[in-house]
């Protein structure tokens, strides 16, 4: 019998068959690929928040702690964990660490990829935005609770870890602005050391003296550095914000960058290209420890790392001017992250390394001056690092003078701080006057916290 | 005639009603052949969609909200085009970020494959030894952006740096190159320029493959070696000329390690060195504005694709593909 349909017909619905078959096998691919991410992102959304294992509990846990630093810190934060360790042997610790350069971005990726640490150490430039991001866990209910014991810190030190009502994170450690100058080049010289109190101005003046005896450059240029700009501001009764506006005005501004203009003719300090590599916040670029300039303006508690990096002796004072400008500020903090599965161990390890007099003893002051009170008082008197020591007794005379806190600085801290040290560079390379640079950065900073 | 009777099947009846049936069958072989293939390339396609596709099309939907890394997913608000009337409109950083990368791209690209070019001619004898120094001209494009490359260059050129070492011996004082914002961007094309191994080697294989007899053609009819460059060697060579130009541009707009490693993260001295996708990581990594970011990248490829298109478009009046000269 000869086929009804030929077979050129019937390979046509055939064809057809195959066709559909196989549109609909790719559109039921592309449906599933676009629908996948759906999916899964709305299963990442659920936060529904265990408090998890216990500190009492024995099962095995393991806690991933971040911080910024440099190898001297990660060798204390380890003894530090270490002891954590021995009174708990089920806690175990995975310690990230990096420099401060690219931590943030490091932090805030990890974060979003959902691979947030437990513990994390943070500082005022971000802890605004991270708590009102809803990243930290508010600490308050441990607070109060006792869990985690603040009694024997100082009080304006806590309260600067507090964002809208809620304990964002714990202070670790207490700093101050840290004037670090090279000892041994002075004393070489013959030269007299900077002394607290002196005036900007007075300052400057000895700054050109030590560069034209020396050859080495008096000063690095802090104008693009926004914590001596706060102090500066805080000693004419003005500070730096005022609620969620700048608390200075354009004059200010370009009062401040003429002030360095003047001292950068005077030869007082380096060369712009010398001061860009000095605005880095590396700490092994600062040009006390490179040998590039007489003296760095930093945080006093940075003086141990910084005289690892070199062989000359460091002195440290405070800023020039009325040190009560200055105040106690809380470093860092150590944060829980809001949706960390081992909260209270978290914050029961916070509460150890903040209150125990043996950790306090192992982590030193390389984060500053311990915050409890009488762990302080432990560390002090059995330190032996002789930059360490010299950093707790400058503090510990300041602390006498210290000032008022001010707020944590608002969102939009850290294009402030950005924006400062393009505005500064562009006078220092004479690519701007002061008076301009410093309208286009007001602009700037006012658009970046009305945000 | 015995062969072909004994080579034919013989066809029956049973076998003509069939038939359709078989070739059904056989109709589902390439069906299932089909199949086969799409599992054979499902590993590849796993990635290409997880690890581009379904990024690229989240990150479309991301440009048009106020994302901002920390938000969480139930707190994503859509703006429409807020990010792009912000981009277009209201960012200096923006324009002053295309301003360098274009800077970049059209001092870097069309210098590297000049060099290319002529290194490749240079190198496009059968000497001996010409060998090695092929391999030791690709050598620093395999490094392509390599971290570690753009320190060394870093340390190379600043002020205490070998370069400036290298000019002490004739007297001349060198600059702080790479902390100076009027030599920074400088020093990045010096070392995209450095690397014109790579385009050199394929013009090499497109020397290779022009035909001797037109140069000797011409040696006859006594054009000299300029006249012989213009009219032979530059037409032959112009697909390959195109092809390199549309990478390397593509690629001197992509721009980023070496810019990230040289200003640490922040555009360098006074954003001299702030390439476009330098300022894309700034905003969405540091600080935090993803959104914006995601605005940014998009807007990045369609100008890349722009361009790239204009190339193409302009290519059928210089580009001369083989035999129909």
């Amino acid at each position: 019998m000869h086929p009804a349909t030929s077979p050129a017909v019937a390979a046509q619905p055939a064809r057809d068959h195959r066709t559909s078959r196989r549109h609909r096998t790719l559109r039921a691919l592309a449906a599933a690929a676009v629908a996948l991410p759906l999916v899964l992102g709305a299963a990442a959304c659920g936060n529904d928040s265990t408090s998890g294992p216990s500190p009492q509990s024995t099962e095995p846990v393991e806690l991933t702690i971040m911080w910024w630093g440099g190898d001297a810190r990660a060798k204390l934060t380890e003894n530090a964990l270490q002891l954590y360790t021995q009174a708990h042997p089920n806690v175990t610790f995975k310690k990230v660490w990096q420099a401060n350069q690219g931590y943030f971005d490091k932090l805030a990726t990890v974060i979003t990829g959902g691979d947030a640490p437990d513990i994390f150490q943070i500082d005022d430039n971000f802890l605004t935005e991270y708590a009102e991001r809803g990243a930290t866990l508010d600490l308050s209910s441990y607070k109060d609770s006792g869990k985690l014991d603040l009694s024997k810190f100082p009080e304006s030190l806590w309260k600067y870890g507090v964002v809208d009502g809620k304990l964002a994170g714990v202070a670790f450690g207490e700093n101050t602005q840290g004037l670090v100058y090279n000892k041994s080049l002075l004393q070489k010289n013959n030269l007299t050391e900077p002394t607290i109190g002196m005036s900007w101005e007075a300052f400057i003046s000895w700054a050109e003296n030590v560069s034209k005896v020396t050859k080495v450059p008096g000063t690095m240029d802090p104008s693009a550095d926004y914590k001596a700009f706060w102090v500066w501001l805080r000693q004419q009764g003005k500070d730096l914000y005022k609620g969620k506006e700048p608390g200075f005005t354009e004059a200010d501004v370009a009062a401040w960058f003429s002030l360095w203009k003047g001292a950068r003719e005077r030869g007082a300090t380096p060369t712009p290209d010398v001061i860009h590599e000095g605005n880095s916040s590396d700490i092994t670029k600062q040009l006390v420890v490179t040998g590039k300039a007489a003296t760095s303006w930093v945080w006093v508690n940075q003086m141990p790392e910084l005289k690892k990096n070199t062989k000359d002796e460091l002195g440290v004072i405070s800023y020039p001017g009325n040190p009560n400008a200055q105040w106690g500020r809380a470093s860092m903090y150590l944060s829980v992250f809001k949706n960390s599965a081992k909260k209270d161990v978290a914050v029961d390890v916070i509460n150890f390394l903040a209150n125990n007099v043996d950790a306090g003893k192992a982590l030193g002051t390389d984060r500053g001056l311990p915050s409890n009170l009488d762990v302080r008082q432990a560390v002090a008197d059995t330190v032996t690092d002789p930059a360490m020591k010299l950093s707790i007794q400058v503090e510990t005379e300041l602390a006498a003078k210290f000032g008022q806190s001010p707020q944590v600085p608002p969102k939009g801290h850290s294009t402030m701080r950005s924006e400062l040290v393009k505005a500064a560079e562009n006078v220092q390379f004479n690519r701007a006057t002061p008076e301009k640079a410093a309208a286009d950065f007001l602009a700037v900073v006012k658009s970046a916290l009305a945000k | 005639m015995a062969l072909t009777t004994a080579s034919t099947p013989t066809v029956q009846p049973q076998d003509l009603v069939r038939a359709p049936a078989k070739r059904r069958g056989r109709g589902g072989g390439p069906r299932r052949e089909g199949l086969a293939g799409y599992v054979f390339l499902s590993p590849w396609l796993l990635g290409l969609l997880g690890i581009t596709a379904i990024p690229m099309l989240i990150s479309l939907y991301l440009s048009f909200t106020d994302y901002e890394v920390l938000t969480p997913w139930n707190e994503v608000k859509w703006v429409g085009l807020a990010n792009y009337e912000r981009m277009f409109a209201d960012d200096q950083s923006y324009w002053h970020a295309v301003q360098v990368t274009v800077k970049f791209a059209l001092i870097a690209v069309p210098l590297k494959l000049a060099a290319a070019l002529g290194v490749a001619l240079l190198l496009n004898r059968e000497r001996r030894g010409v060998g090695l120094f092929r391999g030791l001209f690709y050598l620093p494009s395999l490094l392509g952006g390599s971290v570690a490359l753009a320190i060394v260059w870093v340390n190379m050129f600043n002020r205490e740096g070998a370069f400036n070492g290298f000019l002490n011996i004739f007297g001349i004082e060198g600059k702080p190159w790479v902390n100076d914002p009027s030599w920074a961007l400088g020093t990045l094309m010096v070392l995209a320029i450095w690397q014109f191994g790579a385009p050199m080697v394929i013009f090499l294989a497109g020397l290779k493959q022009i035909p001797n007899e037109l140069y000797e053609a011409a040696a006859v009819d006594g054009a000299g070696s300029v006249r012989r460059f213009w009219n032979i060697t530059l037409p032959m060579l112009s697909p390959v000329i195109f092809f390199n130009l549309v990478l390397e541009t593509i690629n001197g707009f992509q721009g980023f390690t070496a810019a990230f490693v040289l200003s640490n993260g922040t555009g360098g001295p006074i954003d001299s060195t702030l390439m476009y996708s330098l300022n894309l990581y700034i905003k969405g990594f540091t600080e935090y504005e993803m959104g914006y970011a995601a605005a940014m990248a998009w807007v990045f490829l369609l100008a890349i694709a722009l361009i790239t298109a204009v190339f193409f478009g302009t290519g059928r009046f210089w580009v001369h593909y083989g035999d129909d000269r």
